[in-house]
């Protein structure tokens, strides 16, 4: 199992060499882990962990659960130190950075007295590494892209599970508690799932409620497992009993959008054409008010090994795709036909396209 | 991630306590001079806001801004999509969409005349977030998270217990069933009964008798395993471990095995101890060697001057 992508420690110290870093902090917490994980793919159960690279290409660490130093050590190959207050473990892993460089991966979610310490500790304020360390992440290894599919795999494999579990009567709480059971049974470290019931009177996915579904709802979700650190994400509405006319007239809306993204995606594309093809979309069915952010959020957004990474794809962002991206494009967005709506694949980009990394079908889904 | 179900039992965390509380902080606000407190949260450290107000940011960041003499107001990054969603479960009220939470603050220090913000934990918030706010023309006051949360109550407690005991229950029942099954398969089950039970959250590690408990890998549970569940219910943490050997200690009086006590502020604590006051709710995890394995063996407890009280 990757631990330690040696492609990727080869580019962070290409790019420390290139900013003139003597060292390069990366800090995980519980919610960004993958601020840690980008160059030690541990799975760390502490609040934080941090790992060290030096220009030279030594890897040590710093762990706040006892439980971590073997994890972590097994991943690094480098020295690890438990402390149960990260200030202290700073001290120790930056006891030799006098003057020296530093910059951080992650430093803008970081403690402030962290970031403090690091200072007194390198007589300088960091630096911020992030937006490096995110744009070398954001072009994929095979390796990566190995792991991701397999997180599709099991995102189309807890969409079946969802279609067949889903029934009148259910809440959206045991809903959501059977496929987060089905997908961690096969497998997912994690899951990131929103779901939302009802019609058109929806206007937005969130935590799941006690709420019962209905004949005639709308059941939504975006379902996210996470494999060996990578997400997957697949968006797909399913209806209770059999569709109306209305809710089929939405869906085939959404449909063409995502079609017109999947049709648009190829190395050197900006972004936002294709957040702009799937708007247009709507825009040519009478809908474009319902591209805005009052109805939506983004028309997808880049995935690895966090959910929601950047770039989003929105038409006010530009970034220039690169092949090996992975990216879902979803134009989920609230229309009055049906309520909010939601429909996406996980796109991964080739040379001279896209393919899709989601097999479940494309189709409104009826249970 | 939060992704189970989040609610307000009013019959299990009563208005009237939220409201003691917020006059709480309003206290802390006169005794400090601030004009306002502000509590910082996100999807991690979601109980500090949760505490308060009972708003839980399944995802992103928020500010729950507290004028001195006031009703609670919620900065939220979240979309006002689902701020109808985020009234029903908090005493929410007024809900201002908020990217950038520290500049939606300086516009309402600016309209209330407010120059004074104390702002619980200061140096734990985000680097960014920190920087934005000490460049802000208003006086910032640190408030301790010890003024700001002192010993749990009696809500609190029968909260975590409720917790714990749901995290007991589940567990000991799965592991008496356990036959040639995998890690993740364990895992599994053991999420699915939760989360149906009313889990918020839930975060399960297993040991294999060798090392220490981690993440499922997919390797076989067997007769030296040992699980953590940490379980969340209504944002109250408990945690409780089991062994499949059926080792136990006593836990008020552990003698000759490894301790390790976290404060249930969230599944893992991030403060020691020793920071807190006299009486906090606990998880106490031993780890116990048998027969050349390592067992774990763990509950929920409240930690007070009187000793420990398994929740």
């Amino acid at each position: 199992m990757l631990k330690m992508n040696p492609e990727r420690k080869q580019e962070f110290l290409n790019l420390m060499a290139r900013r003139g870093w003597d060292m390069l902090l990366f800090y995980g917490d519980t919610w960004r882990k993958d601020h840690f994980r980008c160059l030690v793919s541990v799975c760390f159960t502490g609040p934080q962990a941090i790992a060290l690279l030096t220009k030279e290409g030594e890897v040590r660490a710093v762990v706040t659960h006892p439980w971590d130093v073997e994890p972590v050590k097994a991943g690094t190959g480098g020295p690890v130190t438990y402390v149960p207050r990260l200030v202290e473990g700073l001290k120790h892993l930056l006891r030799d950075a006098r003057n020296a460089v530093v910059a951080i991966n992650g430093l803008e979610q970081m403690e402030a007295r962290f970031a403090r310490a690091v200072n007194e500790s390198s007589g300088a304020a960091p630096i911020s590494a992030t937006a490096d360390v995110e744009e070398i992440r954001r072009v994929k290894t095979q390796e990566e892209i190995e792991w991701i599919r397999k997180a599709a795999l099991l995102a189309d494999r807890g969409y079946e599970h969802f279609v067949s579990v889903a029934r009148e009567g259910m809440t959206e709480y045991e809903l959501v508690a059977e496929v987060e059971g089905y997908v961690k049974e096969h497998g997912a470290e994690d899951n990131f799932m929103l779901v939302a019931s009802g019609g058109i009177e929806v206007t937005a996915m969130k935590p799941p409620t006690a709420r019962k579904l209905r004949t005639g709802d709308s059941v939504i979700t975006e379902l996210t497992p996470q494999i060996n650190g990578y997400y997957a994400q697949i968006c797909r509405t399913l209806i209770i009993g059999p569709p109306s006319e209305k809710q089929l007239e939405s869906y085939a809306i959404f449909a063409e959008a995502q079609q017109a993204a999947q049709d648009l995606l190829r190395p050197g594309v900006d972004i936002s054409d294709v957040a702009r093809v799937q708007n247009d979309v709507f825009r040519k069915h009478g809908y474009g008010e319902y591209t805005g952010s009052q109805y939506t959020r983004v028309r997808g957004h880049n995935l690895g090994l966090y959910p929601d990474e950047l770039p989003h794809v929105l038409e006010s962002t530009h970034y220039t795709c690169k092949k090996d991206m992975v990216i879902i494009c979803h134009p989920n967005t609230y229309l009055p036909l049906s309520g909010y709506m939601v429909f996406g694949d996980t796109l991964l980009v080739t040379e001279t396209g896209c393919v899709s990394l989601s097999r479940t079908e494309k189709r409104l889904f009826q249970a | 991630m939060k992704r189970g179900l989040v609610s307000w039992e009013k019959n299990e965390l009563p208005p009237h306590e939220l409201a003691a509380r917020l006059d709480a902080v309003h206290a802390i606000a006169r005794k400090e001079r601030v004009d306002v407190v502000v509590v910082y949260s996100d999807v991690w450290r979601s109980n500090d806001a949760r505490y308060l107000s009972n708003y839980m940011p399944y995802w992103n960041r928020a500010f729950v801004v507290v004028p001195q003499e006031d009703k609670p107001i919620l900065l939220c990054a979240l979309s006002p999509r689902v701020y109808p969603w985020i009234k029903t479960v908090t005493v929410h009220e007024t809900i201002t969409a908020s990217p950038s939470p520290p500049a939606t603050l300086f516009k309402l220090c600016s309209e209330r005349g407010w120059k004074r913000v104390g702002v619980c934990d200061l140096d734990g918030l985000p680097t960014d977030l920190h920087a934005e706010l000490t460049s802000g023309n208003v006086d910032l006051v640190d408030i301790p998270r010890s003024e700001f949360r002192p010993a749990p109550t009696a809500v609190e407690m029968r909260m975590h217990a409720r917790a714990a005991r749901m995290a007991r229950e589940v567990l000991e029942q799965e592991l008496a069933t356990v036959r040639e099954q995998t890690d993740h398969e364990l895992t599994g089950r053991l999420e699915r009964v939760l989360r149906r039970a009313g889990a918020e959250d839930v975060v399960i590690l297993v040991s294999d008798g060798v090392g220490p408990p981690i993440p499922a890998e997919g390797r076989p549970v067997g007769p030296h395993s040992s699980v953590v569940v940490a379980n969340e219910y209504n944002g109250h943490w408990a945690k409780v471990t089991r062994n499949l050997a059926g080792v136990t200690s006593s836990l008020i009086s552990p003698n000759g095995v490894t301790q390790l006590r976290e404060i249930l502020s969230g599944p893992y604590s991030w403060e020691n101890t020793a920071d807190t006051a006299a009486a906090a709710v606990i998880s106490l995890q031993l780890q116990i060697t048998a027969n050349d394995r390592q067992l774990y063996y763990g509950d929920t407890c409240l930690q007070s001057q009187e000793g420990l009280r398994v929740l």
